[in-house]
């Protein structure tokens, strides 16, 4: 059989390599490349079916595993799979790099490496996504922070520098807990290699409190990349100096690697420790839920409201994970694919905002509709979208999550229900003063969305629209992985 | 099964399909053909074909009454894996669903729908944005017909949001005005708070009628209201159980938030802002009534408690005095007809609490007509006149005659004056709760507030007809010369008259009544209109003899031109203050939404910058000190990484290594 993955991965890899060395002409190739991802991500669609269970690492469709290093005490295998869960967030990953090299198809400040690095972050995700042996993982993972780091400390706003180091620190400290932590339930548990597969028999093996200890951190590895409060405090700075398209690849793509994580490397390797720890993440999960809608709402800047939205909604993401049922899980998947759209449709939104008026002051940038209707009716596609109108991506996303909590947590579940009521507000008030009301501070020369900016973000609002008539679309593959539904 | 026009049920789909598509129609190409100006008649034209076929379908269902389910398609399908709530997993579909409820409501929706979009032809000429008006209102027509039809609760939630939206965006039309953007958000937001329990009432029905009893398979079948010509949970009992009772508030707060029932009913008076078709149409035929048809559909698929019926009936009965009191003194032409519509709104609640959920959809049918026909009356005033002040406006009956009929007729009928259609249909409610109150004592005072308000709504509407329609002149002499609109707008006025003639005489129409007869036979109490008959005649007298004196009243102290002002030292200026002040509600709500909401998010903001990222910052520094320390031996910003990176591992390490092996407990070692 074709071996679609890591023929993608090299594809991935010749083409960032070229791309970075193209110059002014890397928009083009970082657009064949986009295309040549998104046709073999239909080819993955295509190949996808459903293995027998229990043969060695054929859990997952289209796996491959070759040995990379073996010595007597470390067996580290090249091994990658995917599942229905990866599969869809592999198609976000390429829906979201089409998308983000068309928004920036203008980009003149060293196109070269921007392109290249946009890529690059691309190719890491991928590799998270596909990756199923510890140190095969933790190497994408590292991959995708330094292109970010570049990303925002290069193209970013004037306080670019602090923004992107502080991005850094904080998640490189989470993904060092995480790989110790993965490491140690290795060794401990005595597995014989370090794919997925046999870490997964081994784990089960060991004593109860050590795989809540050992779930912790992981989940406080993962957890800052999601992020959970009170380890948030990063992201919104990241956002607010990153250029547009980081910002894009950062909420739609980078805050997913945690959840990704969290539902591979920790629910499916350490479910008992999940069980247990279950009440530390309910507690954190609503703390972020309302604490990412409540700051919303005194947010002035629009790009920091959207970055605040991003840890409500990726708190009701941790909230289905920590569910561990299978209605959770099928939620937690479609939340995040809805939240990756989604946010990128509104960080662009930010970005244009930002070029066309200058500001993103909501105090200062009033009734742009007359001025910049496609843009306008961008934001709106956004802001009902992201508050969970029916017919728009979410909507489907939500409505499972909501019901799985009600169906294990019982009236736990007014809690991120009424956050509903404050996610409307802020959104609906944001839109009252950005579009609506008497103009104020437009400047003179300010126009409507250029071509490149309006593709991508239309792209984005068909997708949503599409993916919320018939959410089934994306139901259909995510019910195909073994944790999330079918006996 | 076969009767005559029963073919049409399967394709009950093209009825919401048609305004669809003109939504996409006009959507996409609007705005390149502005001027053409032939947006409007596409919406014209889809709102015709969903009425030509709503209406067929709606007779259909009188010759052969049933129900019948089509088409349902998988929405969003979970498998199930045999264990949990979901055994077999569920599926949410997405169907039609042709009764004699939908039936109802298709007549409702599609010809009000129809009359409004015509009206807006000539009533809109003027505005810009039309192709996003059209649109609008085709995509809001369309969403509610998709809620009409709907074959389950979620796709009944799913339109309802929609609905919803296409309120927003209308009420916004006038969006450089802030009253507009402002009025438009509190609509949005006020009923998200209904919607928000709506969804709760929503997950207890899922998840209380999945797994068990005689209501399992429910979930796998998709959830559907009918399945195989009877309701799918017909026989399931409901216990007054505090899970139901809990659902059932639910639901009664989804539908307070539409159908704008105290305490939610604030934004409907605001809701004014939008142009007076889209009142006419979603803010006083169809969408606010989507409220009561939520209780109808419950109260007939599912069921309520007892204690939920009486809740209701509290609602119903004090938001028709309440809303009608605040008619009294407002001075707006729209407002005092909106406060009305949440009084008549009251009533629709009343009566489906009371248990007699076919008399409530009757009281929705009259007074979707008359209720239409006096907003479109009072816009072809404004249109011509330029104001909503009732107290500039003055002797336009001269002027504009087939509005000043059309008005008188609207303002009869609401008044509850034989033969009108509001007579039947309201007598029909009072009745009924007589009848209810007769078994449970717990209902008497509502029923007294139902009778006080009879009085208030005819007094208020014909303080408004005598201020704008009688007298010599226009009392502000700077309005401009008032003249008839033209036939896109007398056309539907003149229908909508004739309708509030009627209406309440079909229900005598054997087949008409049929349709009433057939929703109640899956009613545990058998309430049907005409209930006249069963009521007793000193009832009926009462109640028309309370509406007279109403009128009696507005003709003295309003009546030829007069205008009544009250002493300033009156005992009652300060219940007249309150009342136009709206009892302070609507200060309230201000002063939640600017004052506490936001203080305290602005609190919290200032905790997660100084106190969380101040501790952040903290060891920063801390690390920075650090490192300074270390650059003597070498130096670069790496080092930093690589300070925290040994530092966390250290701290792991030892945790791990020292620390569970000494405990046993941990299972270390």
């Amino acid at each position: 059989m074709l071996p679609i993955l890591s023929l993608t991965l090299a594809t991935l890899f010749v083409g960032t390599v070229v791309t970075f060395l193209a110059g002014p002409r890397a928009k083009y190739v970082a657009a064949a490349v986009s295309a040549v991802f998104l046709v073999e991500i239909a080819a993955m669609f295509w190949m996808f079916t459903w293995p027998a269970f229990g043969v060695g690492p054929a859990h997952f469709a289209e796996s491959e595993s070759y040995a990379w290093i073996h010595v007597d005490w470390l067996h580290v295998n090249y091994t990658v799979g995917i599942d229905g869960i990866s599969l869809v967030l592999i198609l976000l990953t390429g829906i979201l790099q089409a998308v983000t090299v068309a928004y920036s198809w203008n980009e003149t400040k060293q196109p070269g490496a921007w392109f290249g690095l946009v890529l690059l972050t691309c190719l890491g995700c991928f590799g998270v996504f596909v990756a199923l042996d510890v140190l095969l993982f933790f190497v994408f993972w590292e991959v995708v922070l330094v292109p970010m780091f570049f990303l925002i400390g290069y193209w970013g706003g004037p306080r670019r520098r602090y923004a992107a180091l502080k991005f850094f620190i904080y998640t490189h400290v989470a993904s060092v807990t995480m790989l110790v932590a993965l490491l140690v339930t290795a060794f401990y548990s005595h597995s014989p290699t370090l794919d997925f597969a046999s870490l997964q028999g081994s784990a089960a093996t060991l004593a109860v409190p050590t795989q809540v200890i050992l779930f912790l951190s992981l989940f406080f590895g993962f957890g800052v990349k999601f992020p959970i409060v009170p380890f948030h405090t990063w992201l919104p700075d990241a956002h607010v100096e990153a250029p547009t398209g980081g910002s894009v690849l950062l909420a739609g793509l980078l805050l997913k690697l945690g959840g990704y994580g969290l539902i591979r490397w920790g629910l499916e390797i350490l479910p008992t420790g999940l069980s247990h720890a279950a009440p530390v993440l309910y507690a954190v999960a609503f703390a972020s839920i309302i604490w990412g809608a409540g700051v919303s709402l005194a947010q002035r800047d629009l790009k920091r409201l959207v970055a605040y939205s991003s840890i409500n909604h990726m708190g009701i993401v941790l909230l289905a994970i920590a569910l561990d049922t299978s209605l959770g899980l099928l939620a937690a998947v479609l939340l995040m694919f809805a939240h990756g759209i989604v946010s990128a449709l509104l960080f662009m939104v930010s970005g244009s905002v930002h070029h066309t008026f200058g500001s993103r002051d909501l105090a200062t940038v009033n009734g742009i509709t007359p001025t910049a209707p496609t843009l306008s009716t961008m934001t709106m596609a956004g802001a009902l979208a992201s508050l969970g109108l029916p017919a728009l991506i979410s909507f489907p996303a939500e409505f499972t999550a909501l019901l799985a909590t009600w169906d294990k947590l019982g009236y736990w579940v007014v809690i991120p229900l009424f956050t509903l009521v404050v996610t409307a507000a802020f959104y609906i008030w944001m839109m009252q003063r950005l579009l609506f009301g008497t103009p104020k501070g437009i400047p003179a020369d300010a126009h409507d969305l250029p071509y490149a900016e309006a593709l991508a973000m239309g792209a984005l609002v068909v997708l949503t629209v599409v993916y919320g008539i018939l959410p089934n679309l994306l139901v259909h593959w995510i019910t195909l992985s073994p944790v999330a539904g079918l006996p | 099964m076969s009767g005559p026009l029963s073919a049409l049920f399967p394709w009950a789909f093209v009825v919401p399909l048609a305004p669809a598509l003109a939504f996409v129609i006009i959507g996409l190409f609007g705005r390149r053909m502005q001027r053409l100006e032939w947006g409007g008649w596409i919406a014209v034209g889809g709102a015709f074909v969903a009425m030509l076929v709503g209406v067929l379908i709606a007779v259909g269902e009188m010759l052969t009454p049933g129900t019948y389910t089509d088409r349902s398609i998988s929405w969003l399908t979970l498998p199930g894996n045999g264990t949990g709530t979901f055994p077999h997993g569920f599926s949410l579909v997405m169907g039609t669903l042709v009764d004699p409820l939908s039936a109802i409501m298709l007549i409702v929706v599609t010809v009000v729908g129809f009359l409004v979009m015509l009206f807006s032809i000539g009533y809109m000429h003027r505005d810009q944005g039309l192709p996003r008006y059209y649109a609008e209102l085709s995509l809001f027509l369309a969403s509610m017909l998709g809620l009409v039809l709907a074959d389950n609760l979620l796709q009944f939630f799913l339109f309802w949001e929609l609905v919803g939206v296409c309120s927003y965006f209308l009420i916004g039309f006038y969006y450089a005005k802030p009253s507009a953007a402002s009025a438009a958000k509190e609509a949005f937001l006020v009923t998200r708070i209904g919607d928000v329990l709506f969804l709760l009432g929503i997950f207890i029905y899922f998840q209380q009628f999945a797994t068990s009893g005689p209501g399992a398979g429910w979930a796998a079948s998709g959830f559907l209201f009918v399945s195989h010509g009877a309701p799918f949970l017909a026989g399931v009992p409901i216990a007054n159980s505090t899970l139901f009772t809990i659902a059932g508030l639910m639901m009664l707060g989804g539908a307070a938030g539409k159908s704008a029932q105290f305490p939610l009913d604030v934004w409907l008076p605001d809701a004014m802002e939008g142009p007076t078709t889209v009142s006419a149409l979603i803010h006083a035929a169809t969408m606010v009534a989507a409220g009561v048809y939520l209780l109808a559909v419950v109260s007939v698929f599912i069921g309520f408690t007892a204690t939920d019926q009486l809740v209701i009936v509290a609602i119903g009965g004090f938001t028709t005095f309440w809303a009608a009191s605040m008619a009294l003194v407002h001075r707006d032409i729209k407002r005092v007809i909106a406060y009305s519509t949440v009084s008549q709104l009251g009533y629709m609640v009343l009566a489906v609490g009371a248990g007699f959920t076919m008399v409530g959809l009757y009281h929705l049918f009259t007074h979707a007509f008359f209720k239409a026909l006096l907003f479109l009356a009072a816009g072809s005033v404004i249109h011509a006149v330029e104001t909503q002040d009732l107290f500039k406006m003055g002797g336009l009956r001269k002027t504009m005659r087939i509005t000043s009929i059309g008005f008188l007729i609207g303002a009869l009928s609401l008044s509850g004056i034989p033969p009108f259609a509001g007579f039947f249909s309201k007598d029909d409610v009072l009745a009924s709760v007589y009848q209810a109150a007769q078994s449970h004592p717990a209902y008497w005072p509502f029923l007294i507030l139902a009778y006080a308000t009879v009085f208030m709504t005819a007094y208020y509407i014909f303080r408004a007809w005598f201020l704008a329609f009688s007298g010599d002149h226009p009392r502000d002499p700077t309005l401009p010369h008032a003249h008839e609109a033209p036939w896109t707008m007398t056309v539907p006025i003149v229908i909508l008259s004739a309708l509030a003639i009627v209406a309440g005489l079909l229900a005598f129409v054997p087949q008409f009544g049929g349709l009433f007869r057939a929703g109640a036979g899956f009613l545990p109490t058998p309430g049907v209109p005409p209930t006249y008959t069963t009521s007793t005649l000193l009832l009926s007298g009462l109640s028309v003899g309370l509406g007279l004196t109403g009128i009696a009243t507005a003709y003295v102290l309003w009546g030829n031109g007069r205008v009544f002002t009250l002493a300033d030292n009156s005992a009652v200026q300060p219940i007249r203050r309150l009342l136009l002040e709206r009892y302070y509600v609507k200060a309230g709500v201000d002063w939640f939404g600017l004052r506490v909401a936001y203080t305290v998010s602005r609190f919290l903001a200032f905790v997660d910058e100084y106190i969380i990222d101040g501790t952040v910052h903290g060891f920063e520094h801390l690390f920075s000190e650090l490192s300074t320390r270390l650059r003597r031996v070498q130096s670069g910003v790496v080092l930093d990484y690589a300070a925290y990176v040994v530092v966390g591992l250290a701290i792991f390490l030892v945790f791990l290594y020292l620390v569970v092996p000494a405990f046993p407990a941990l299972g270390g070692g």
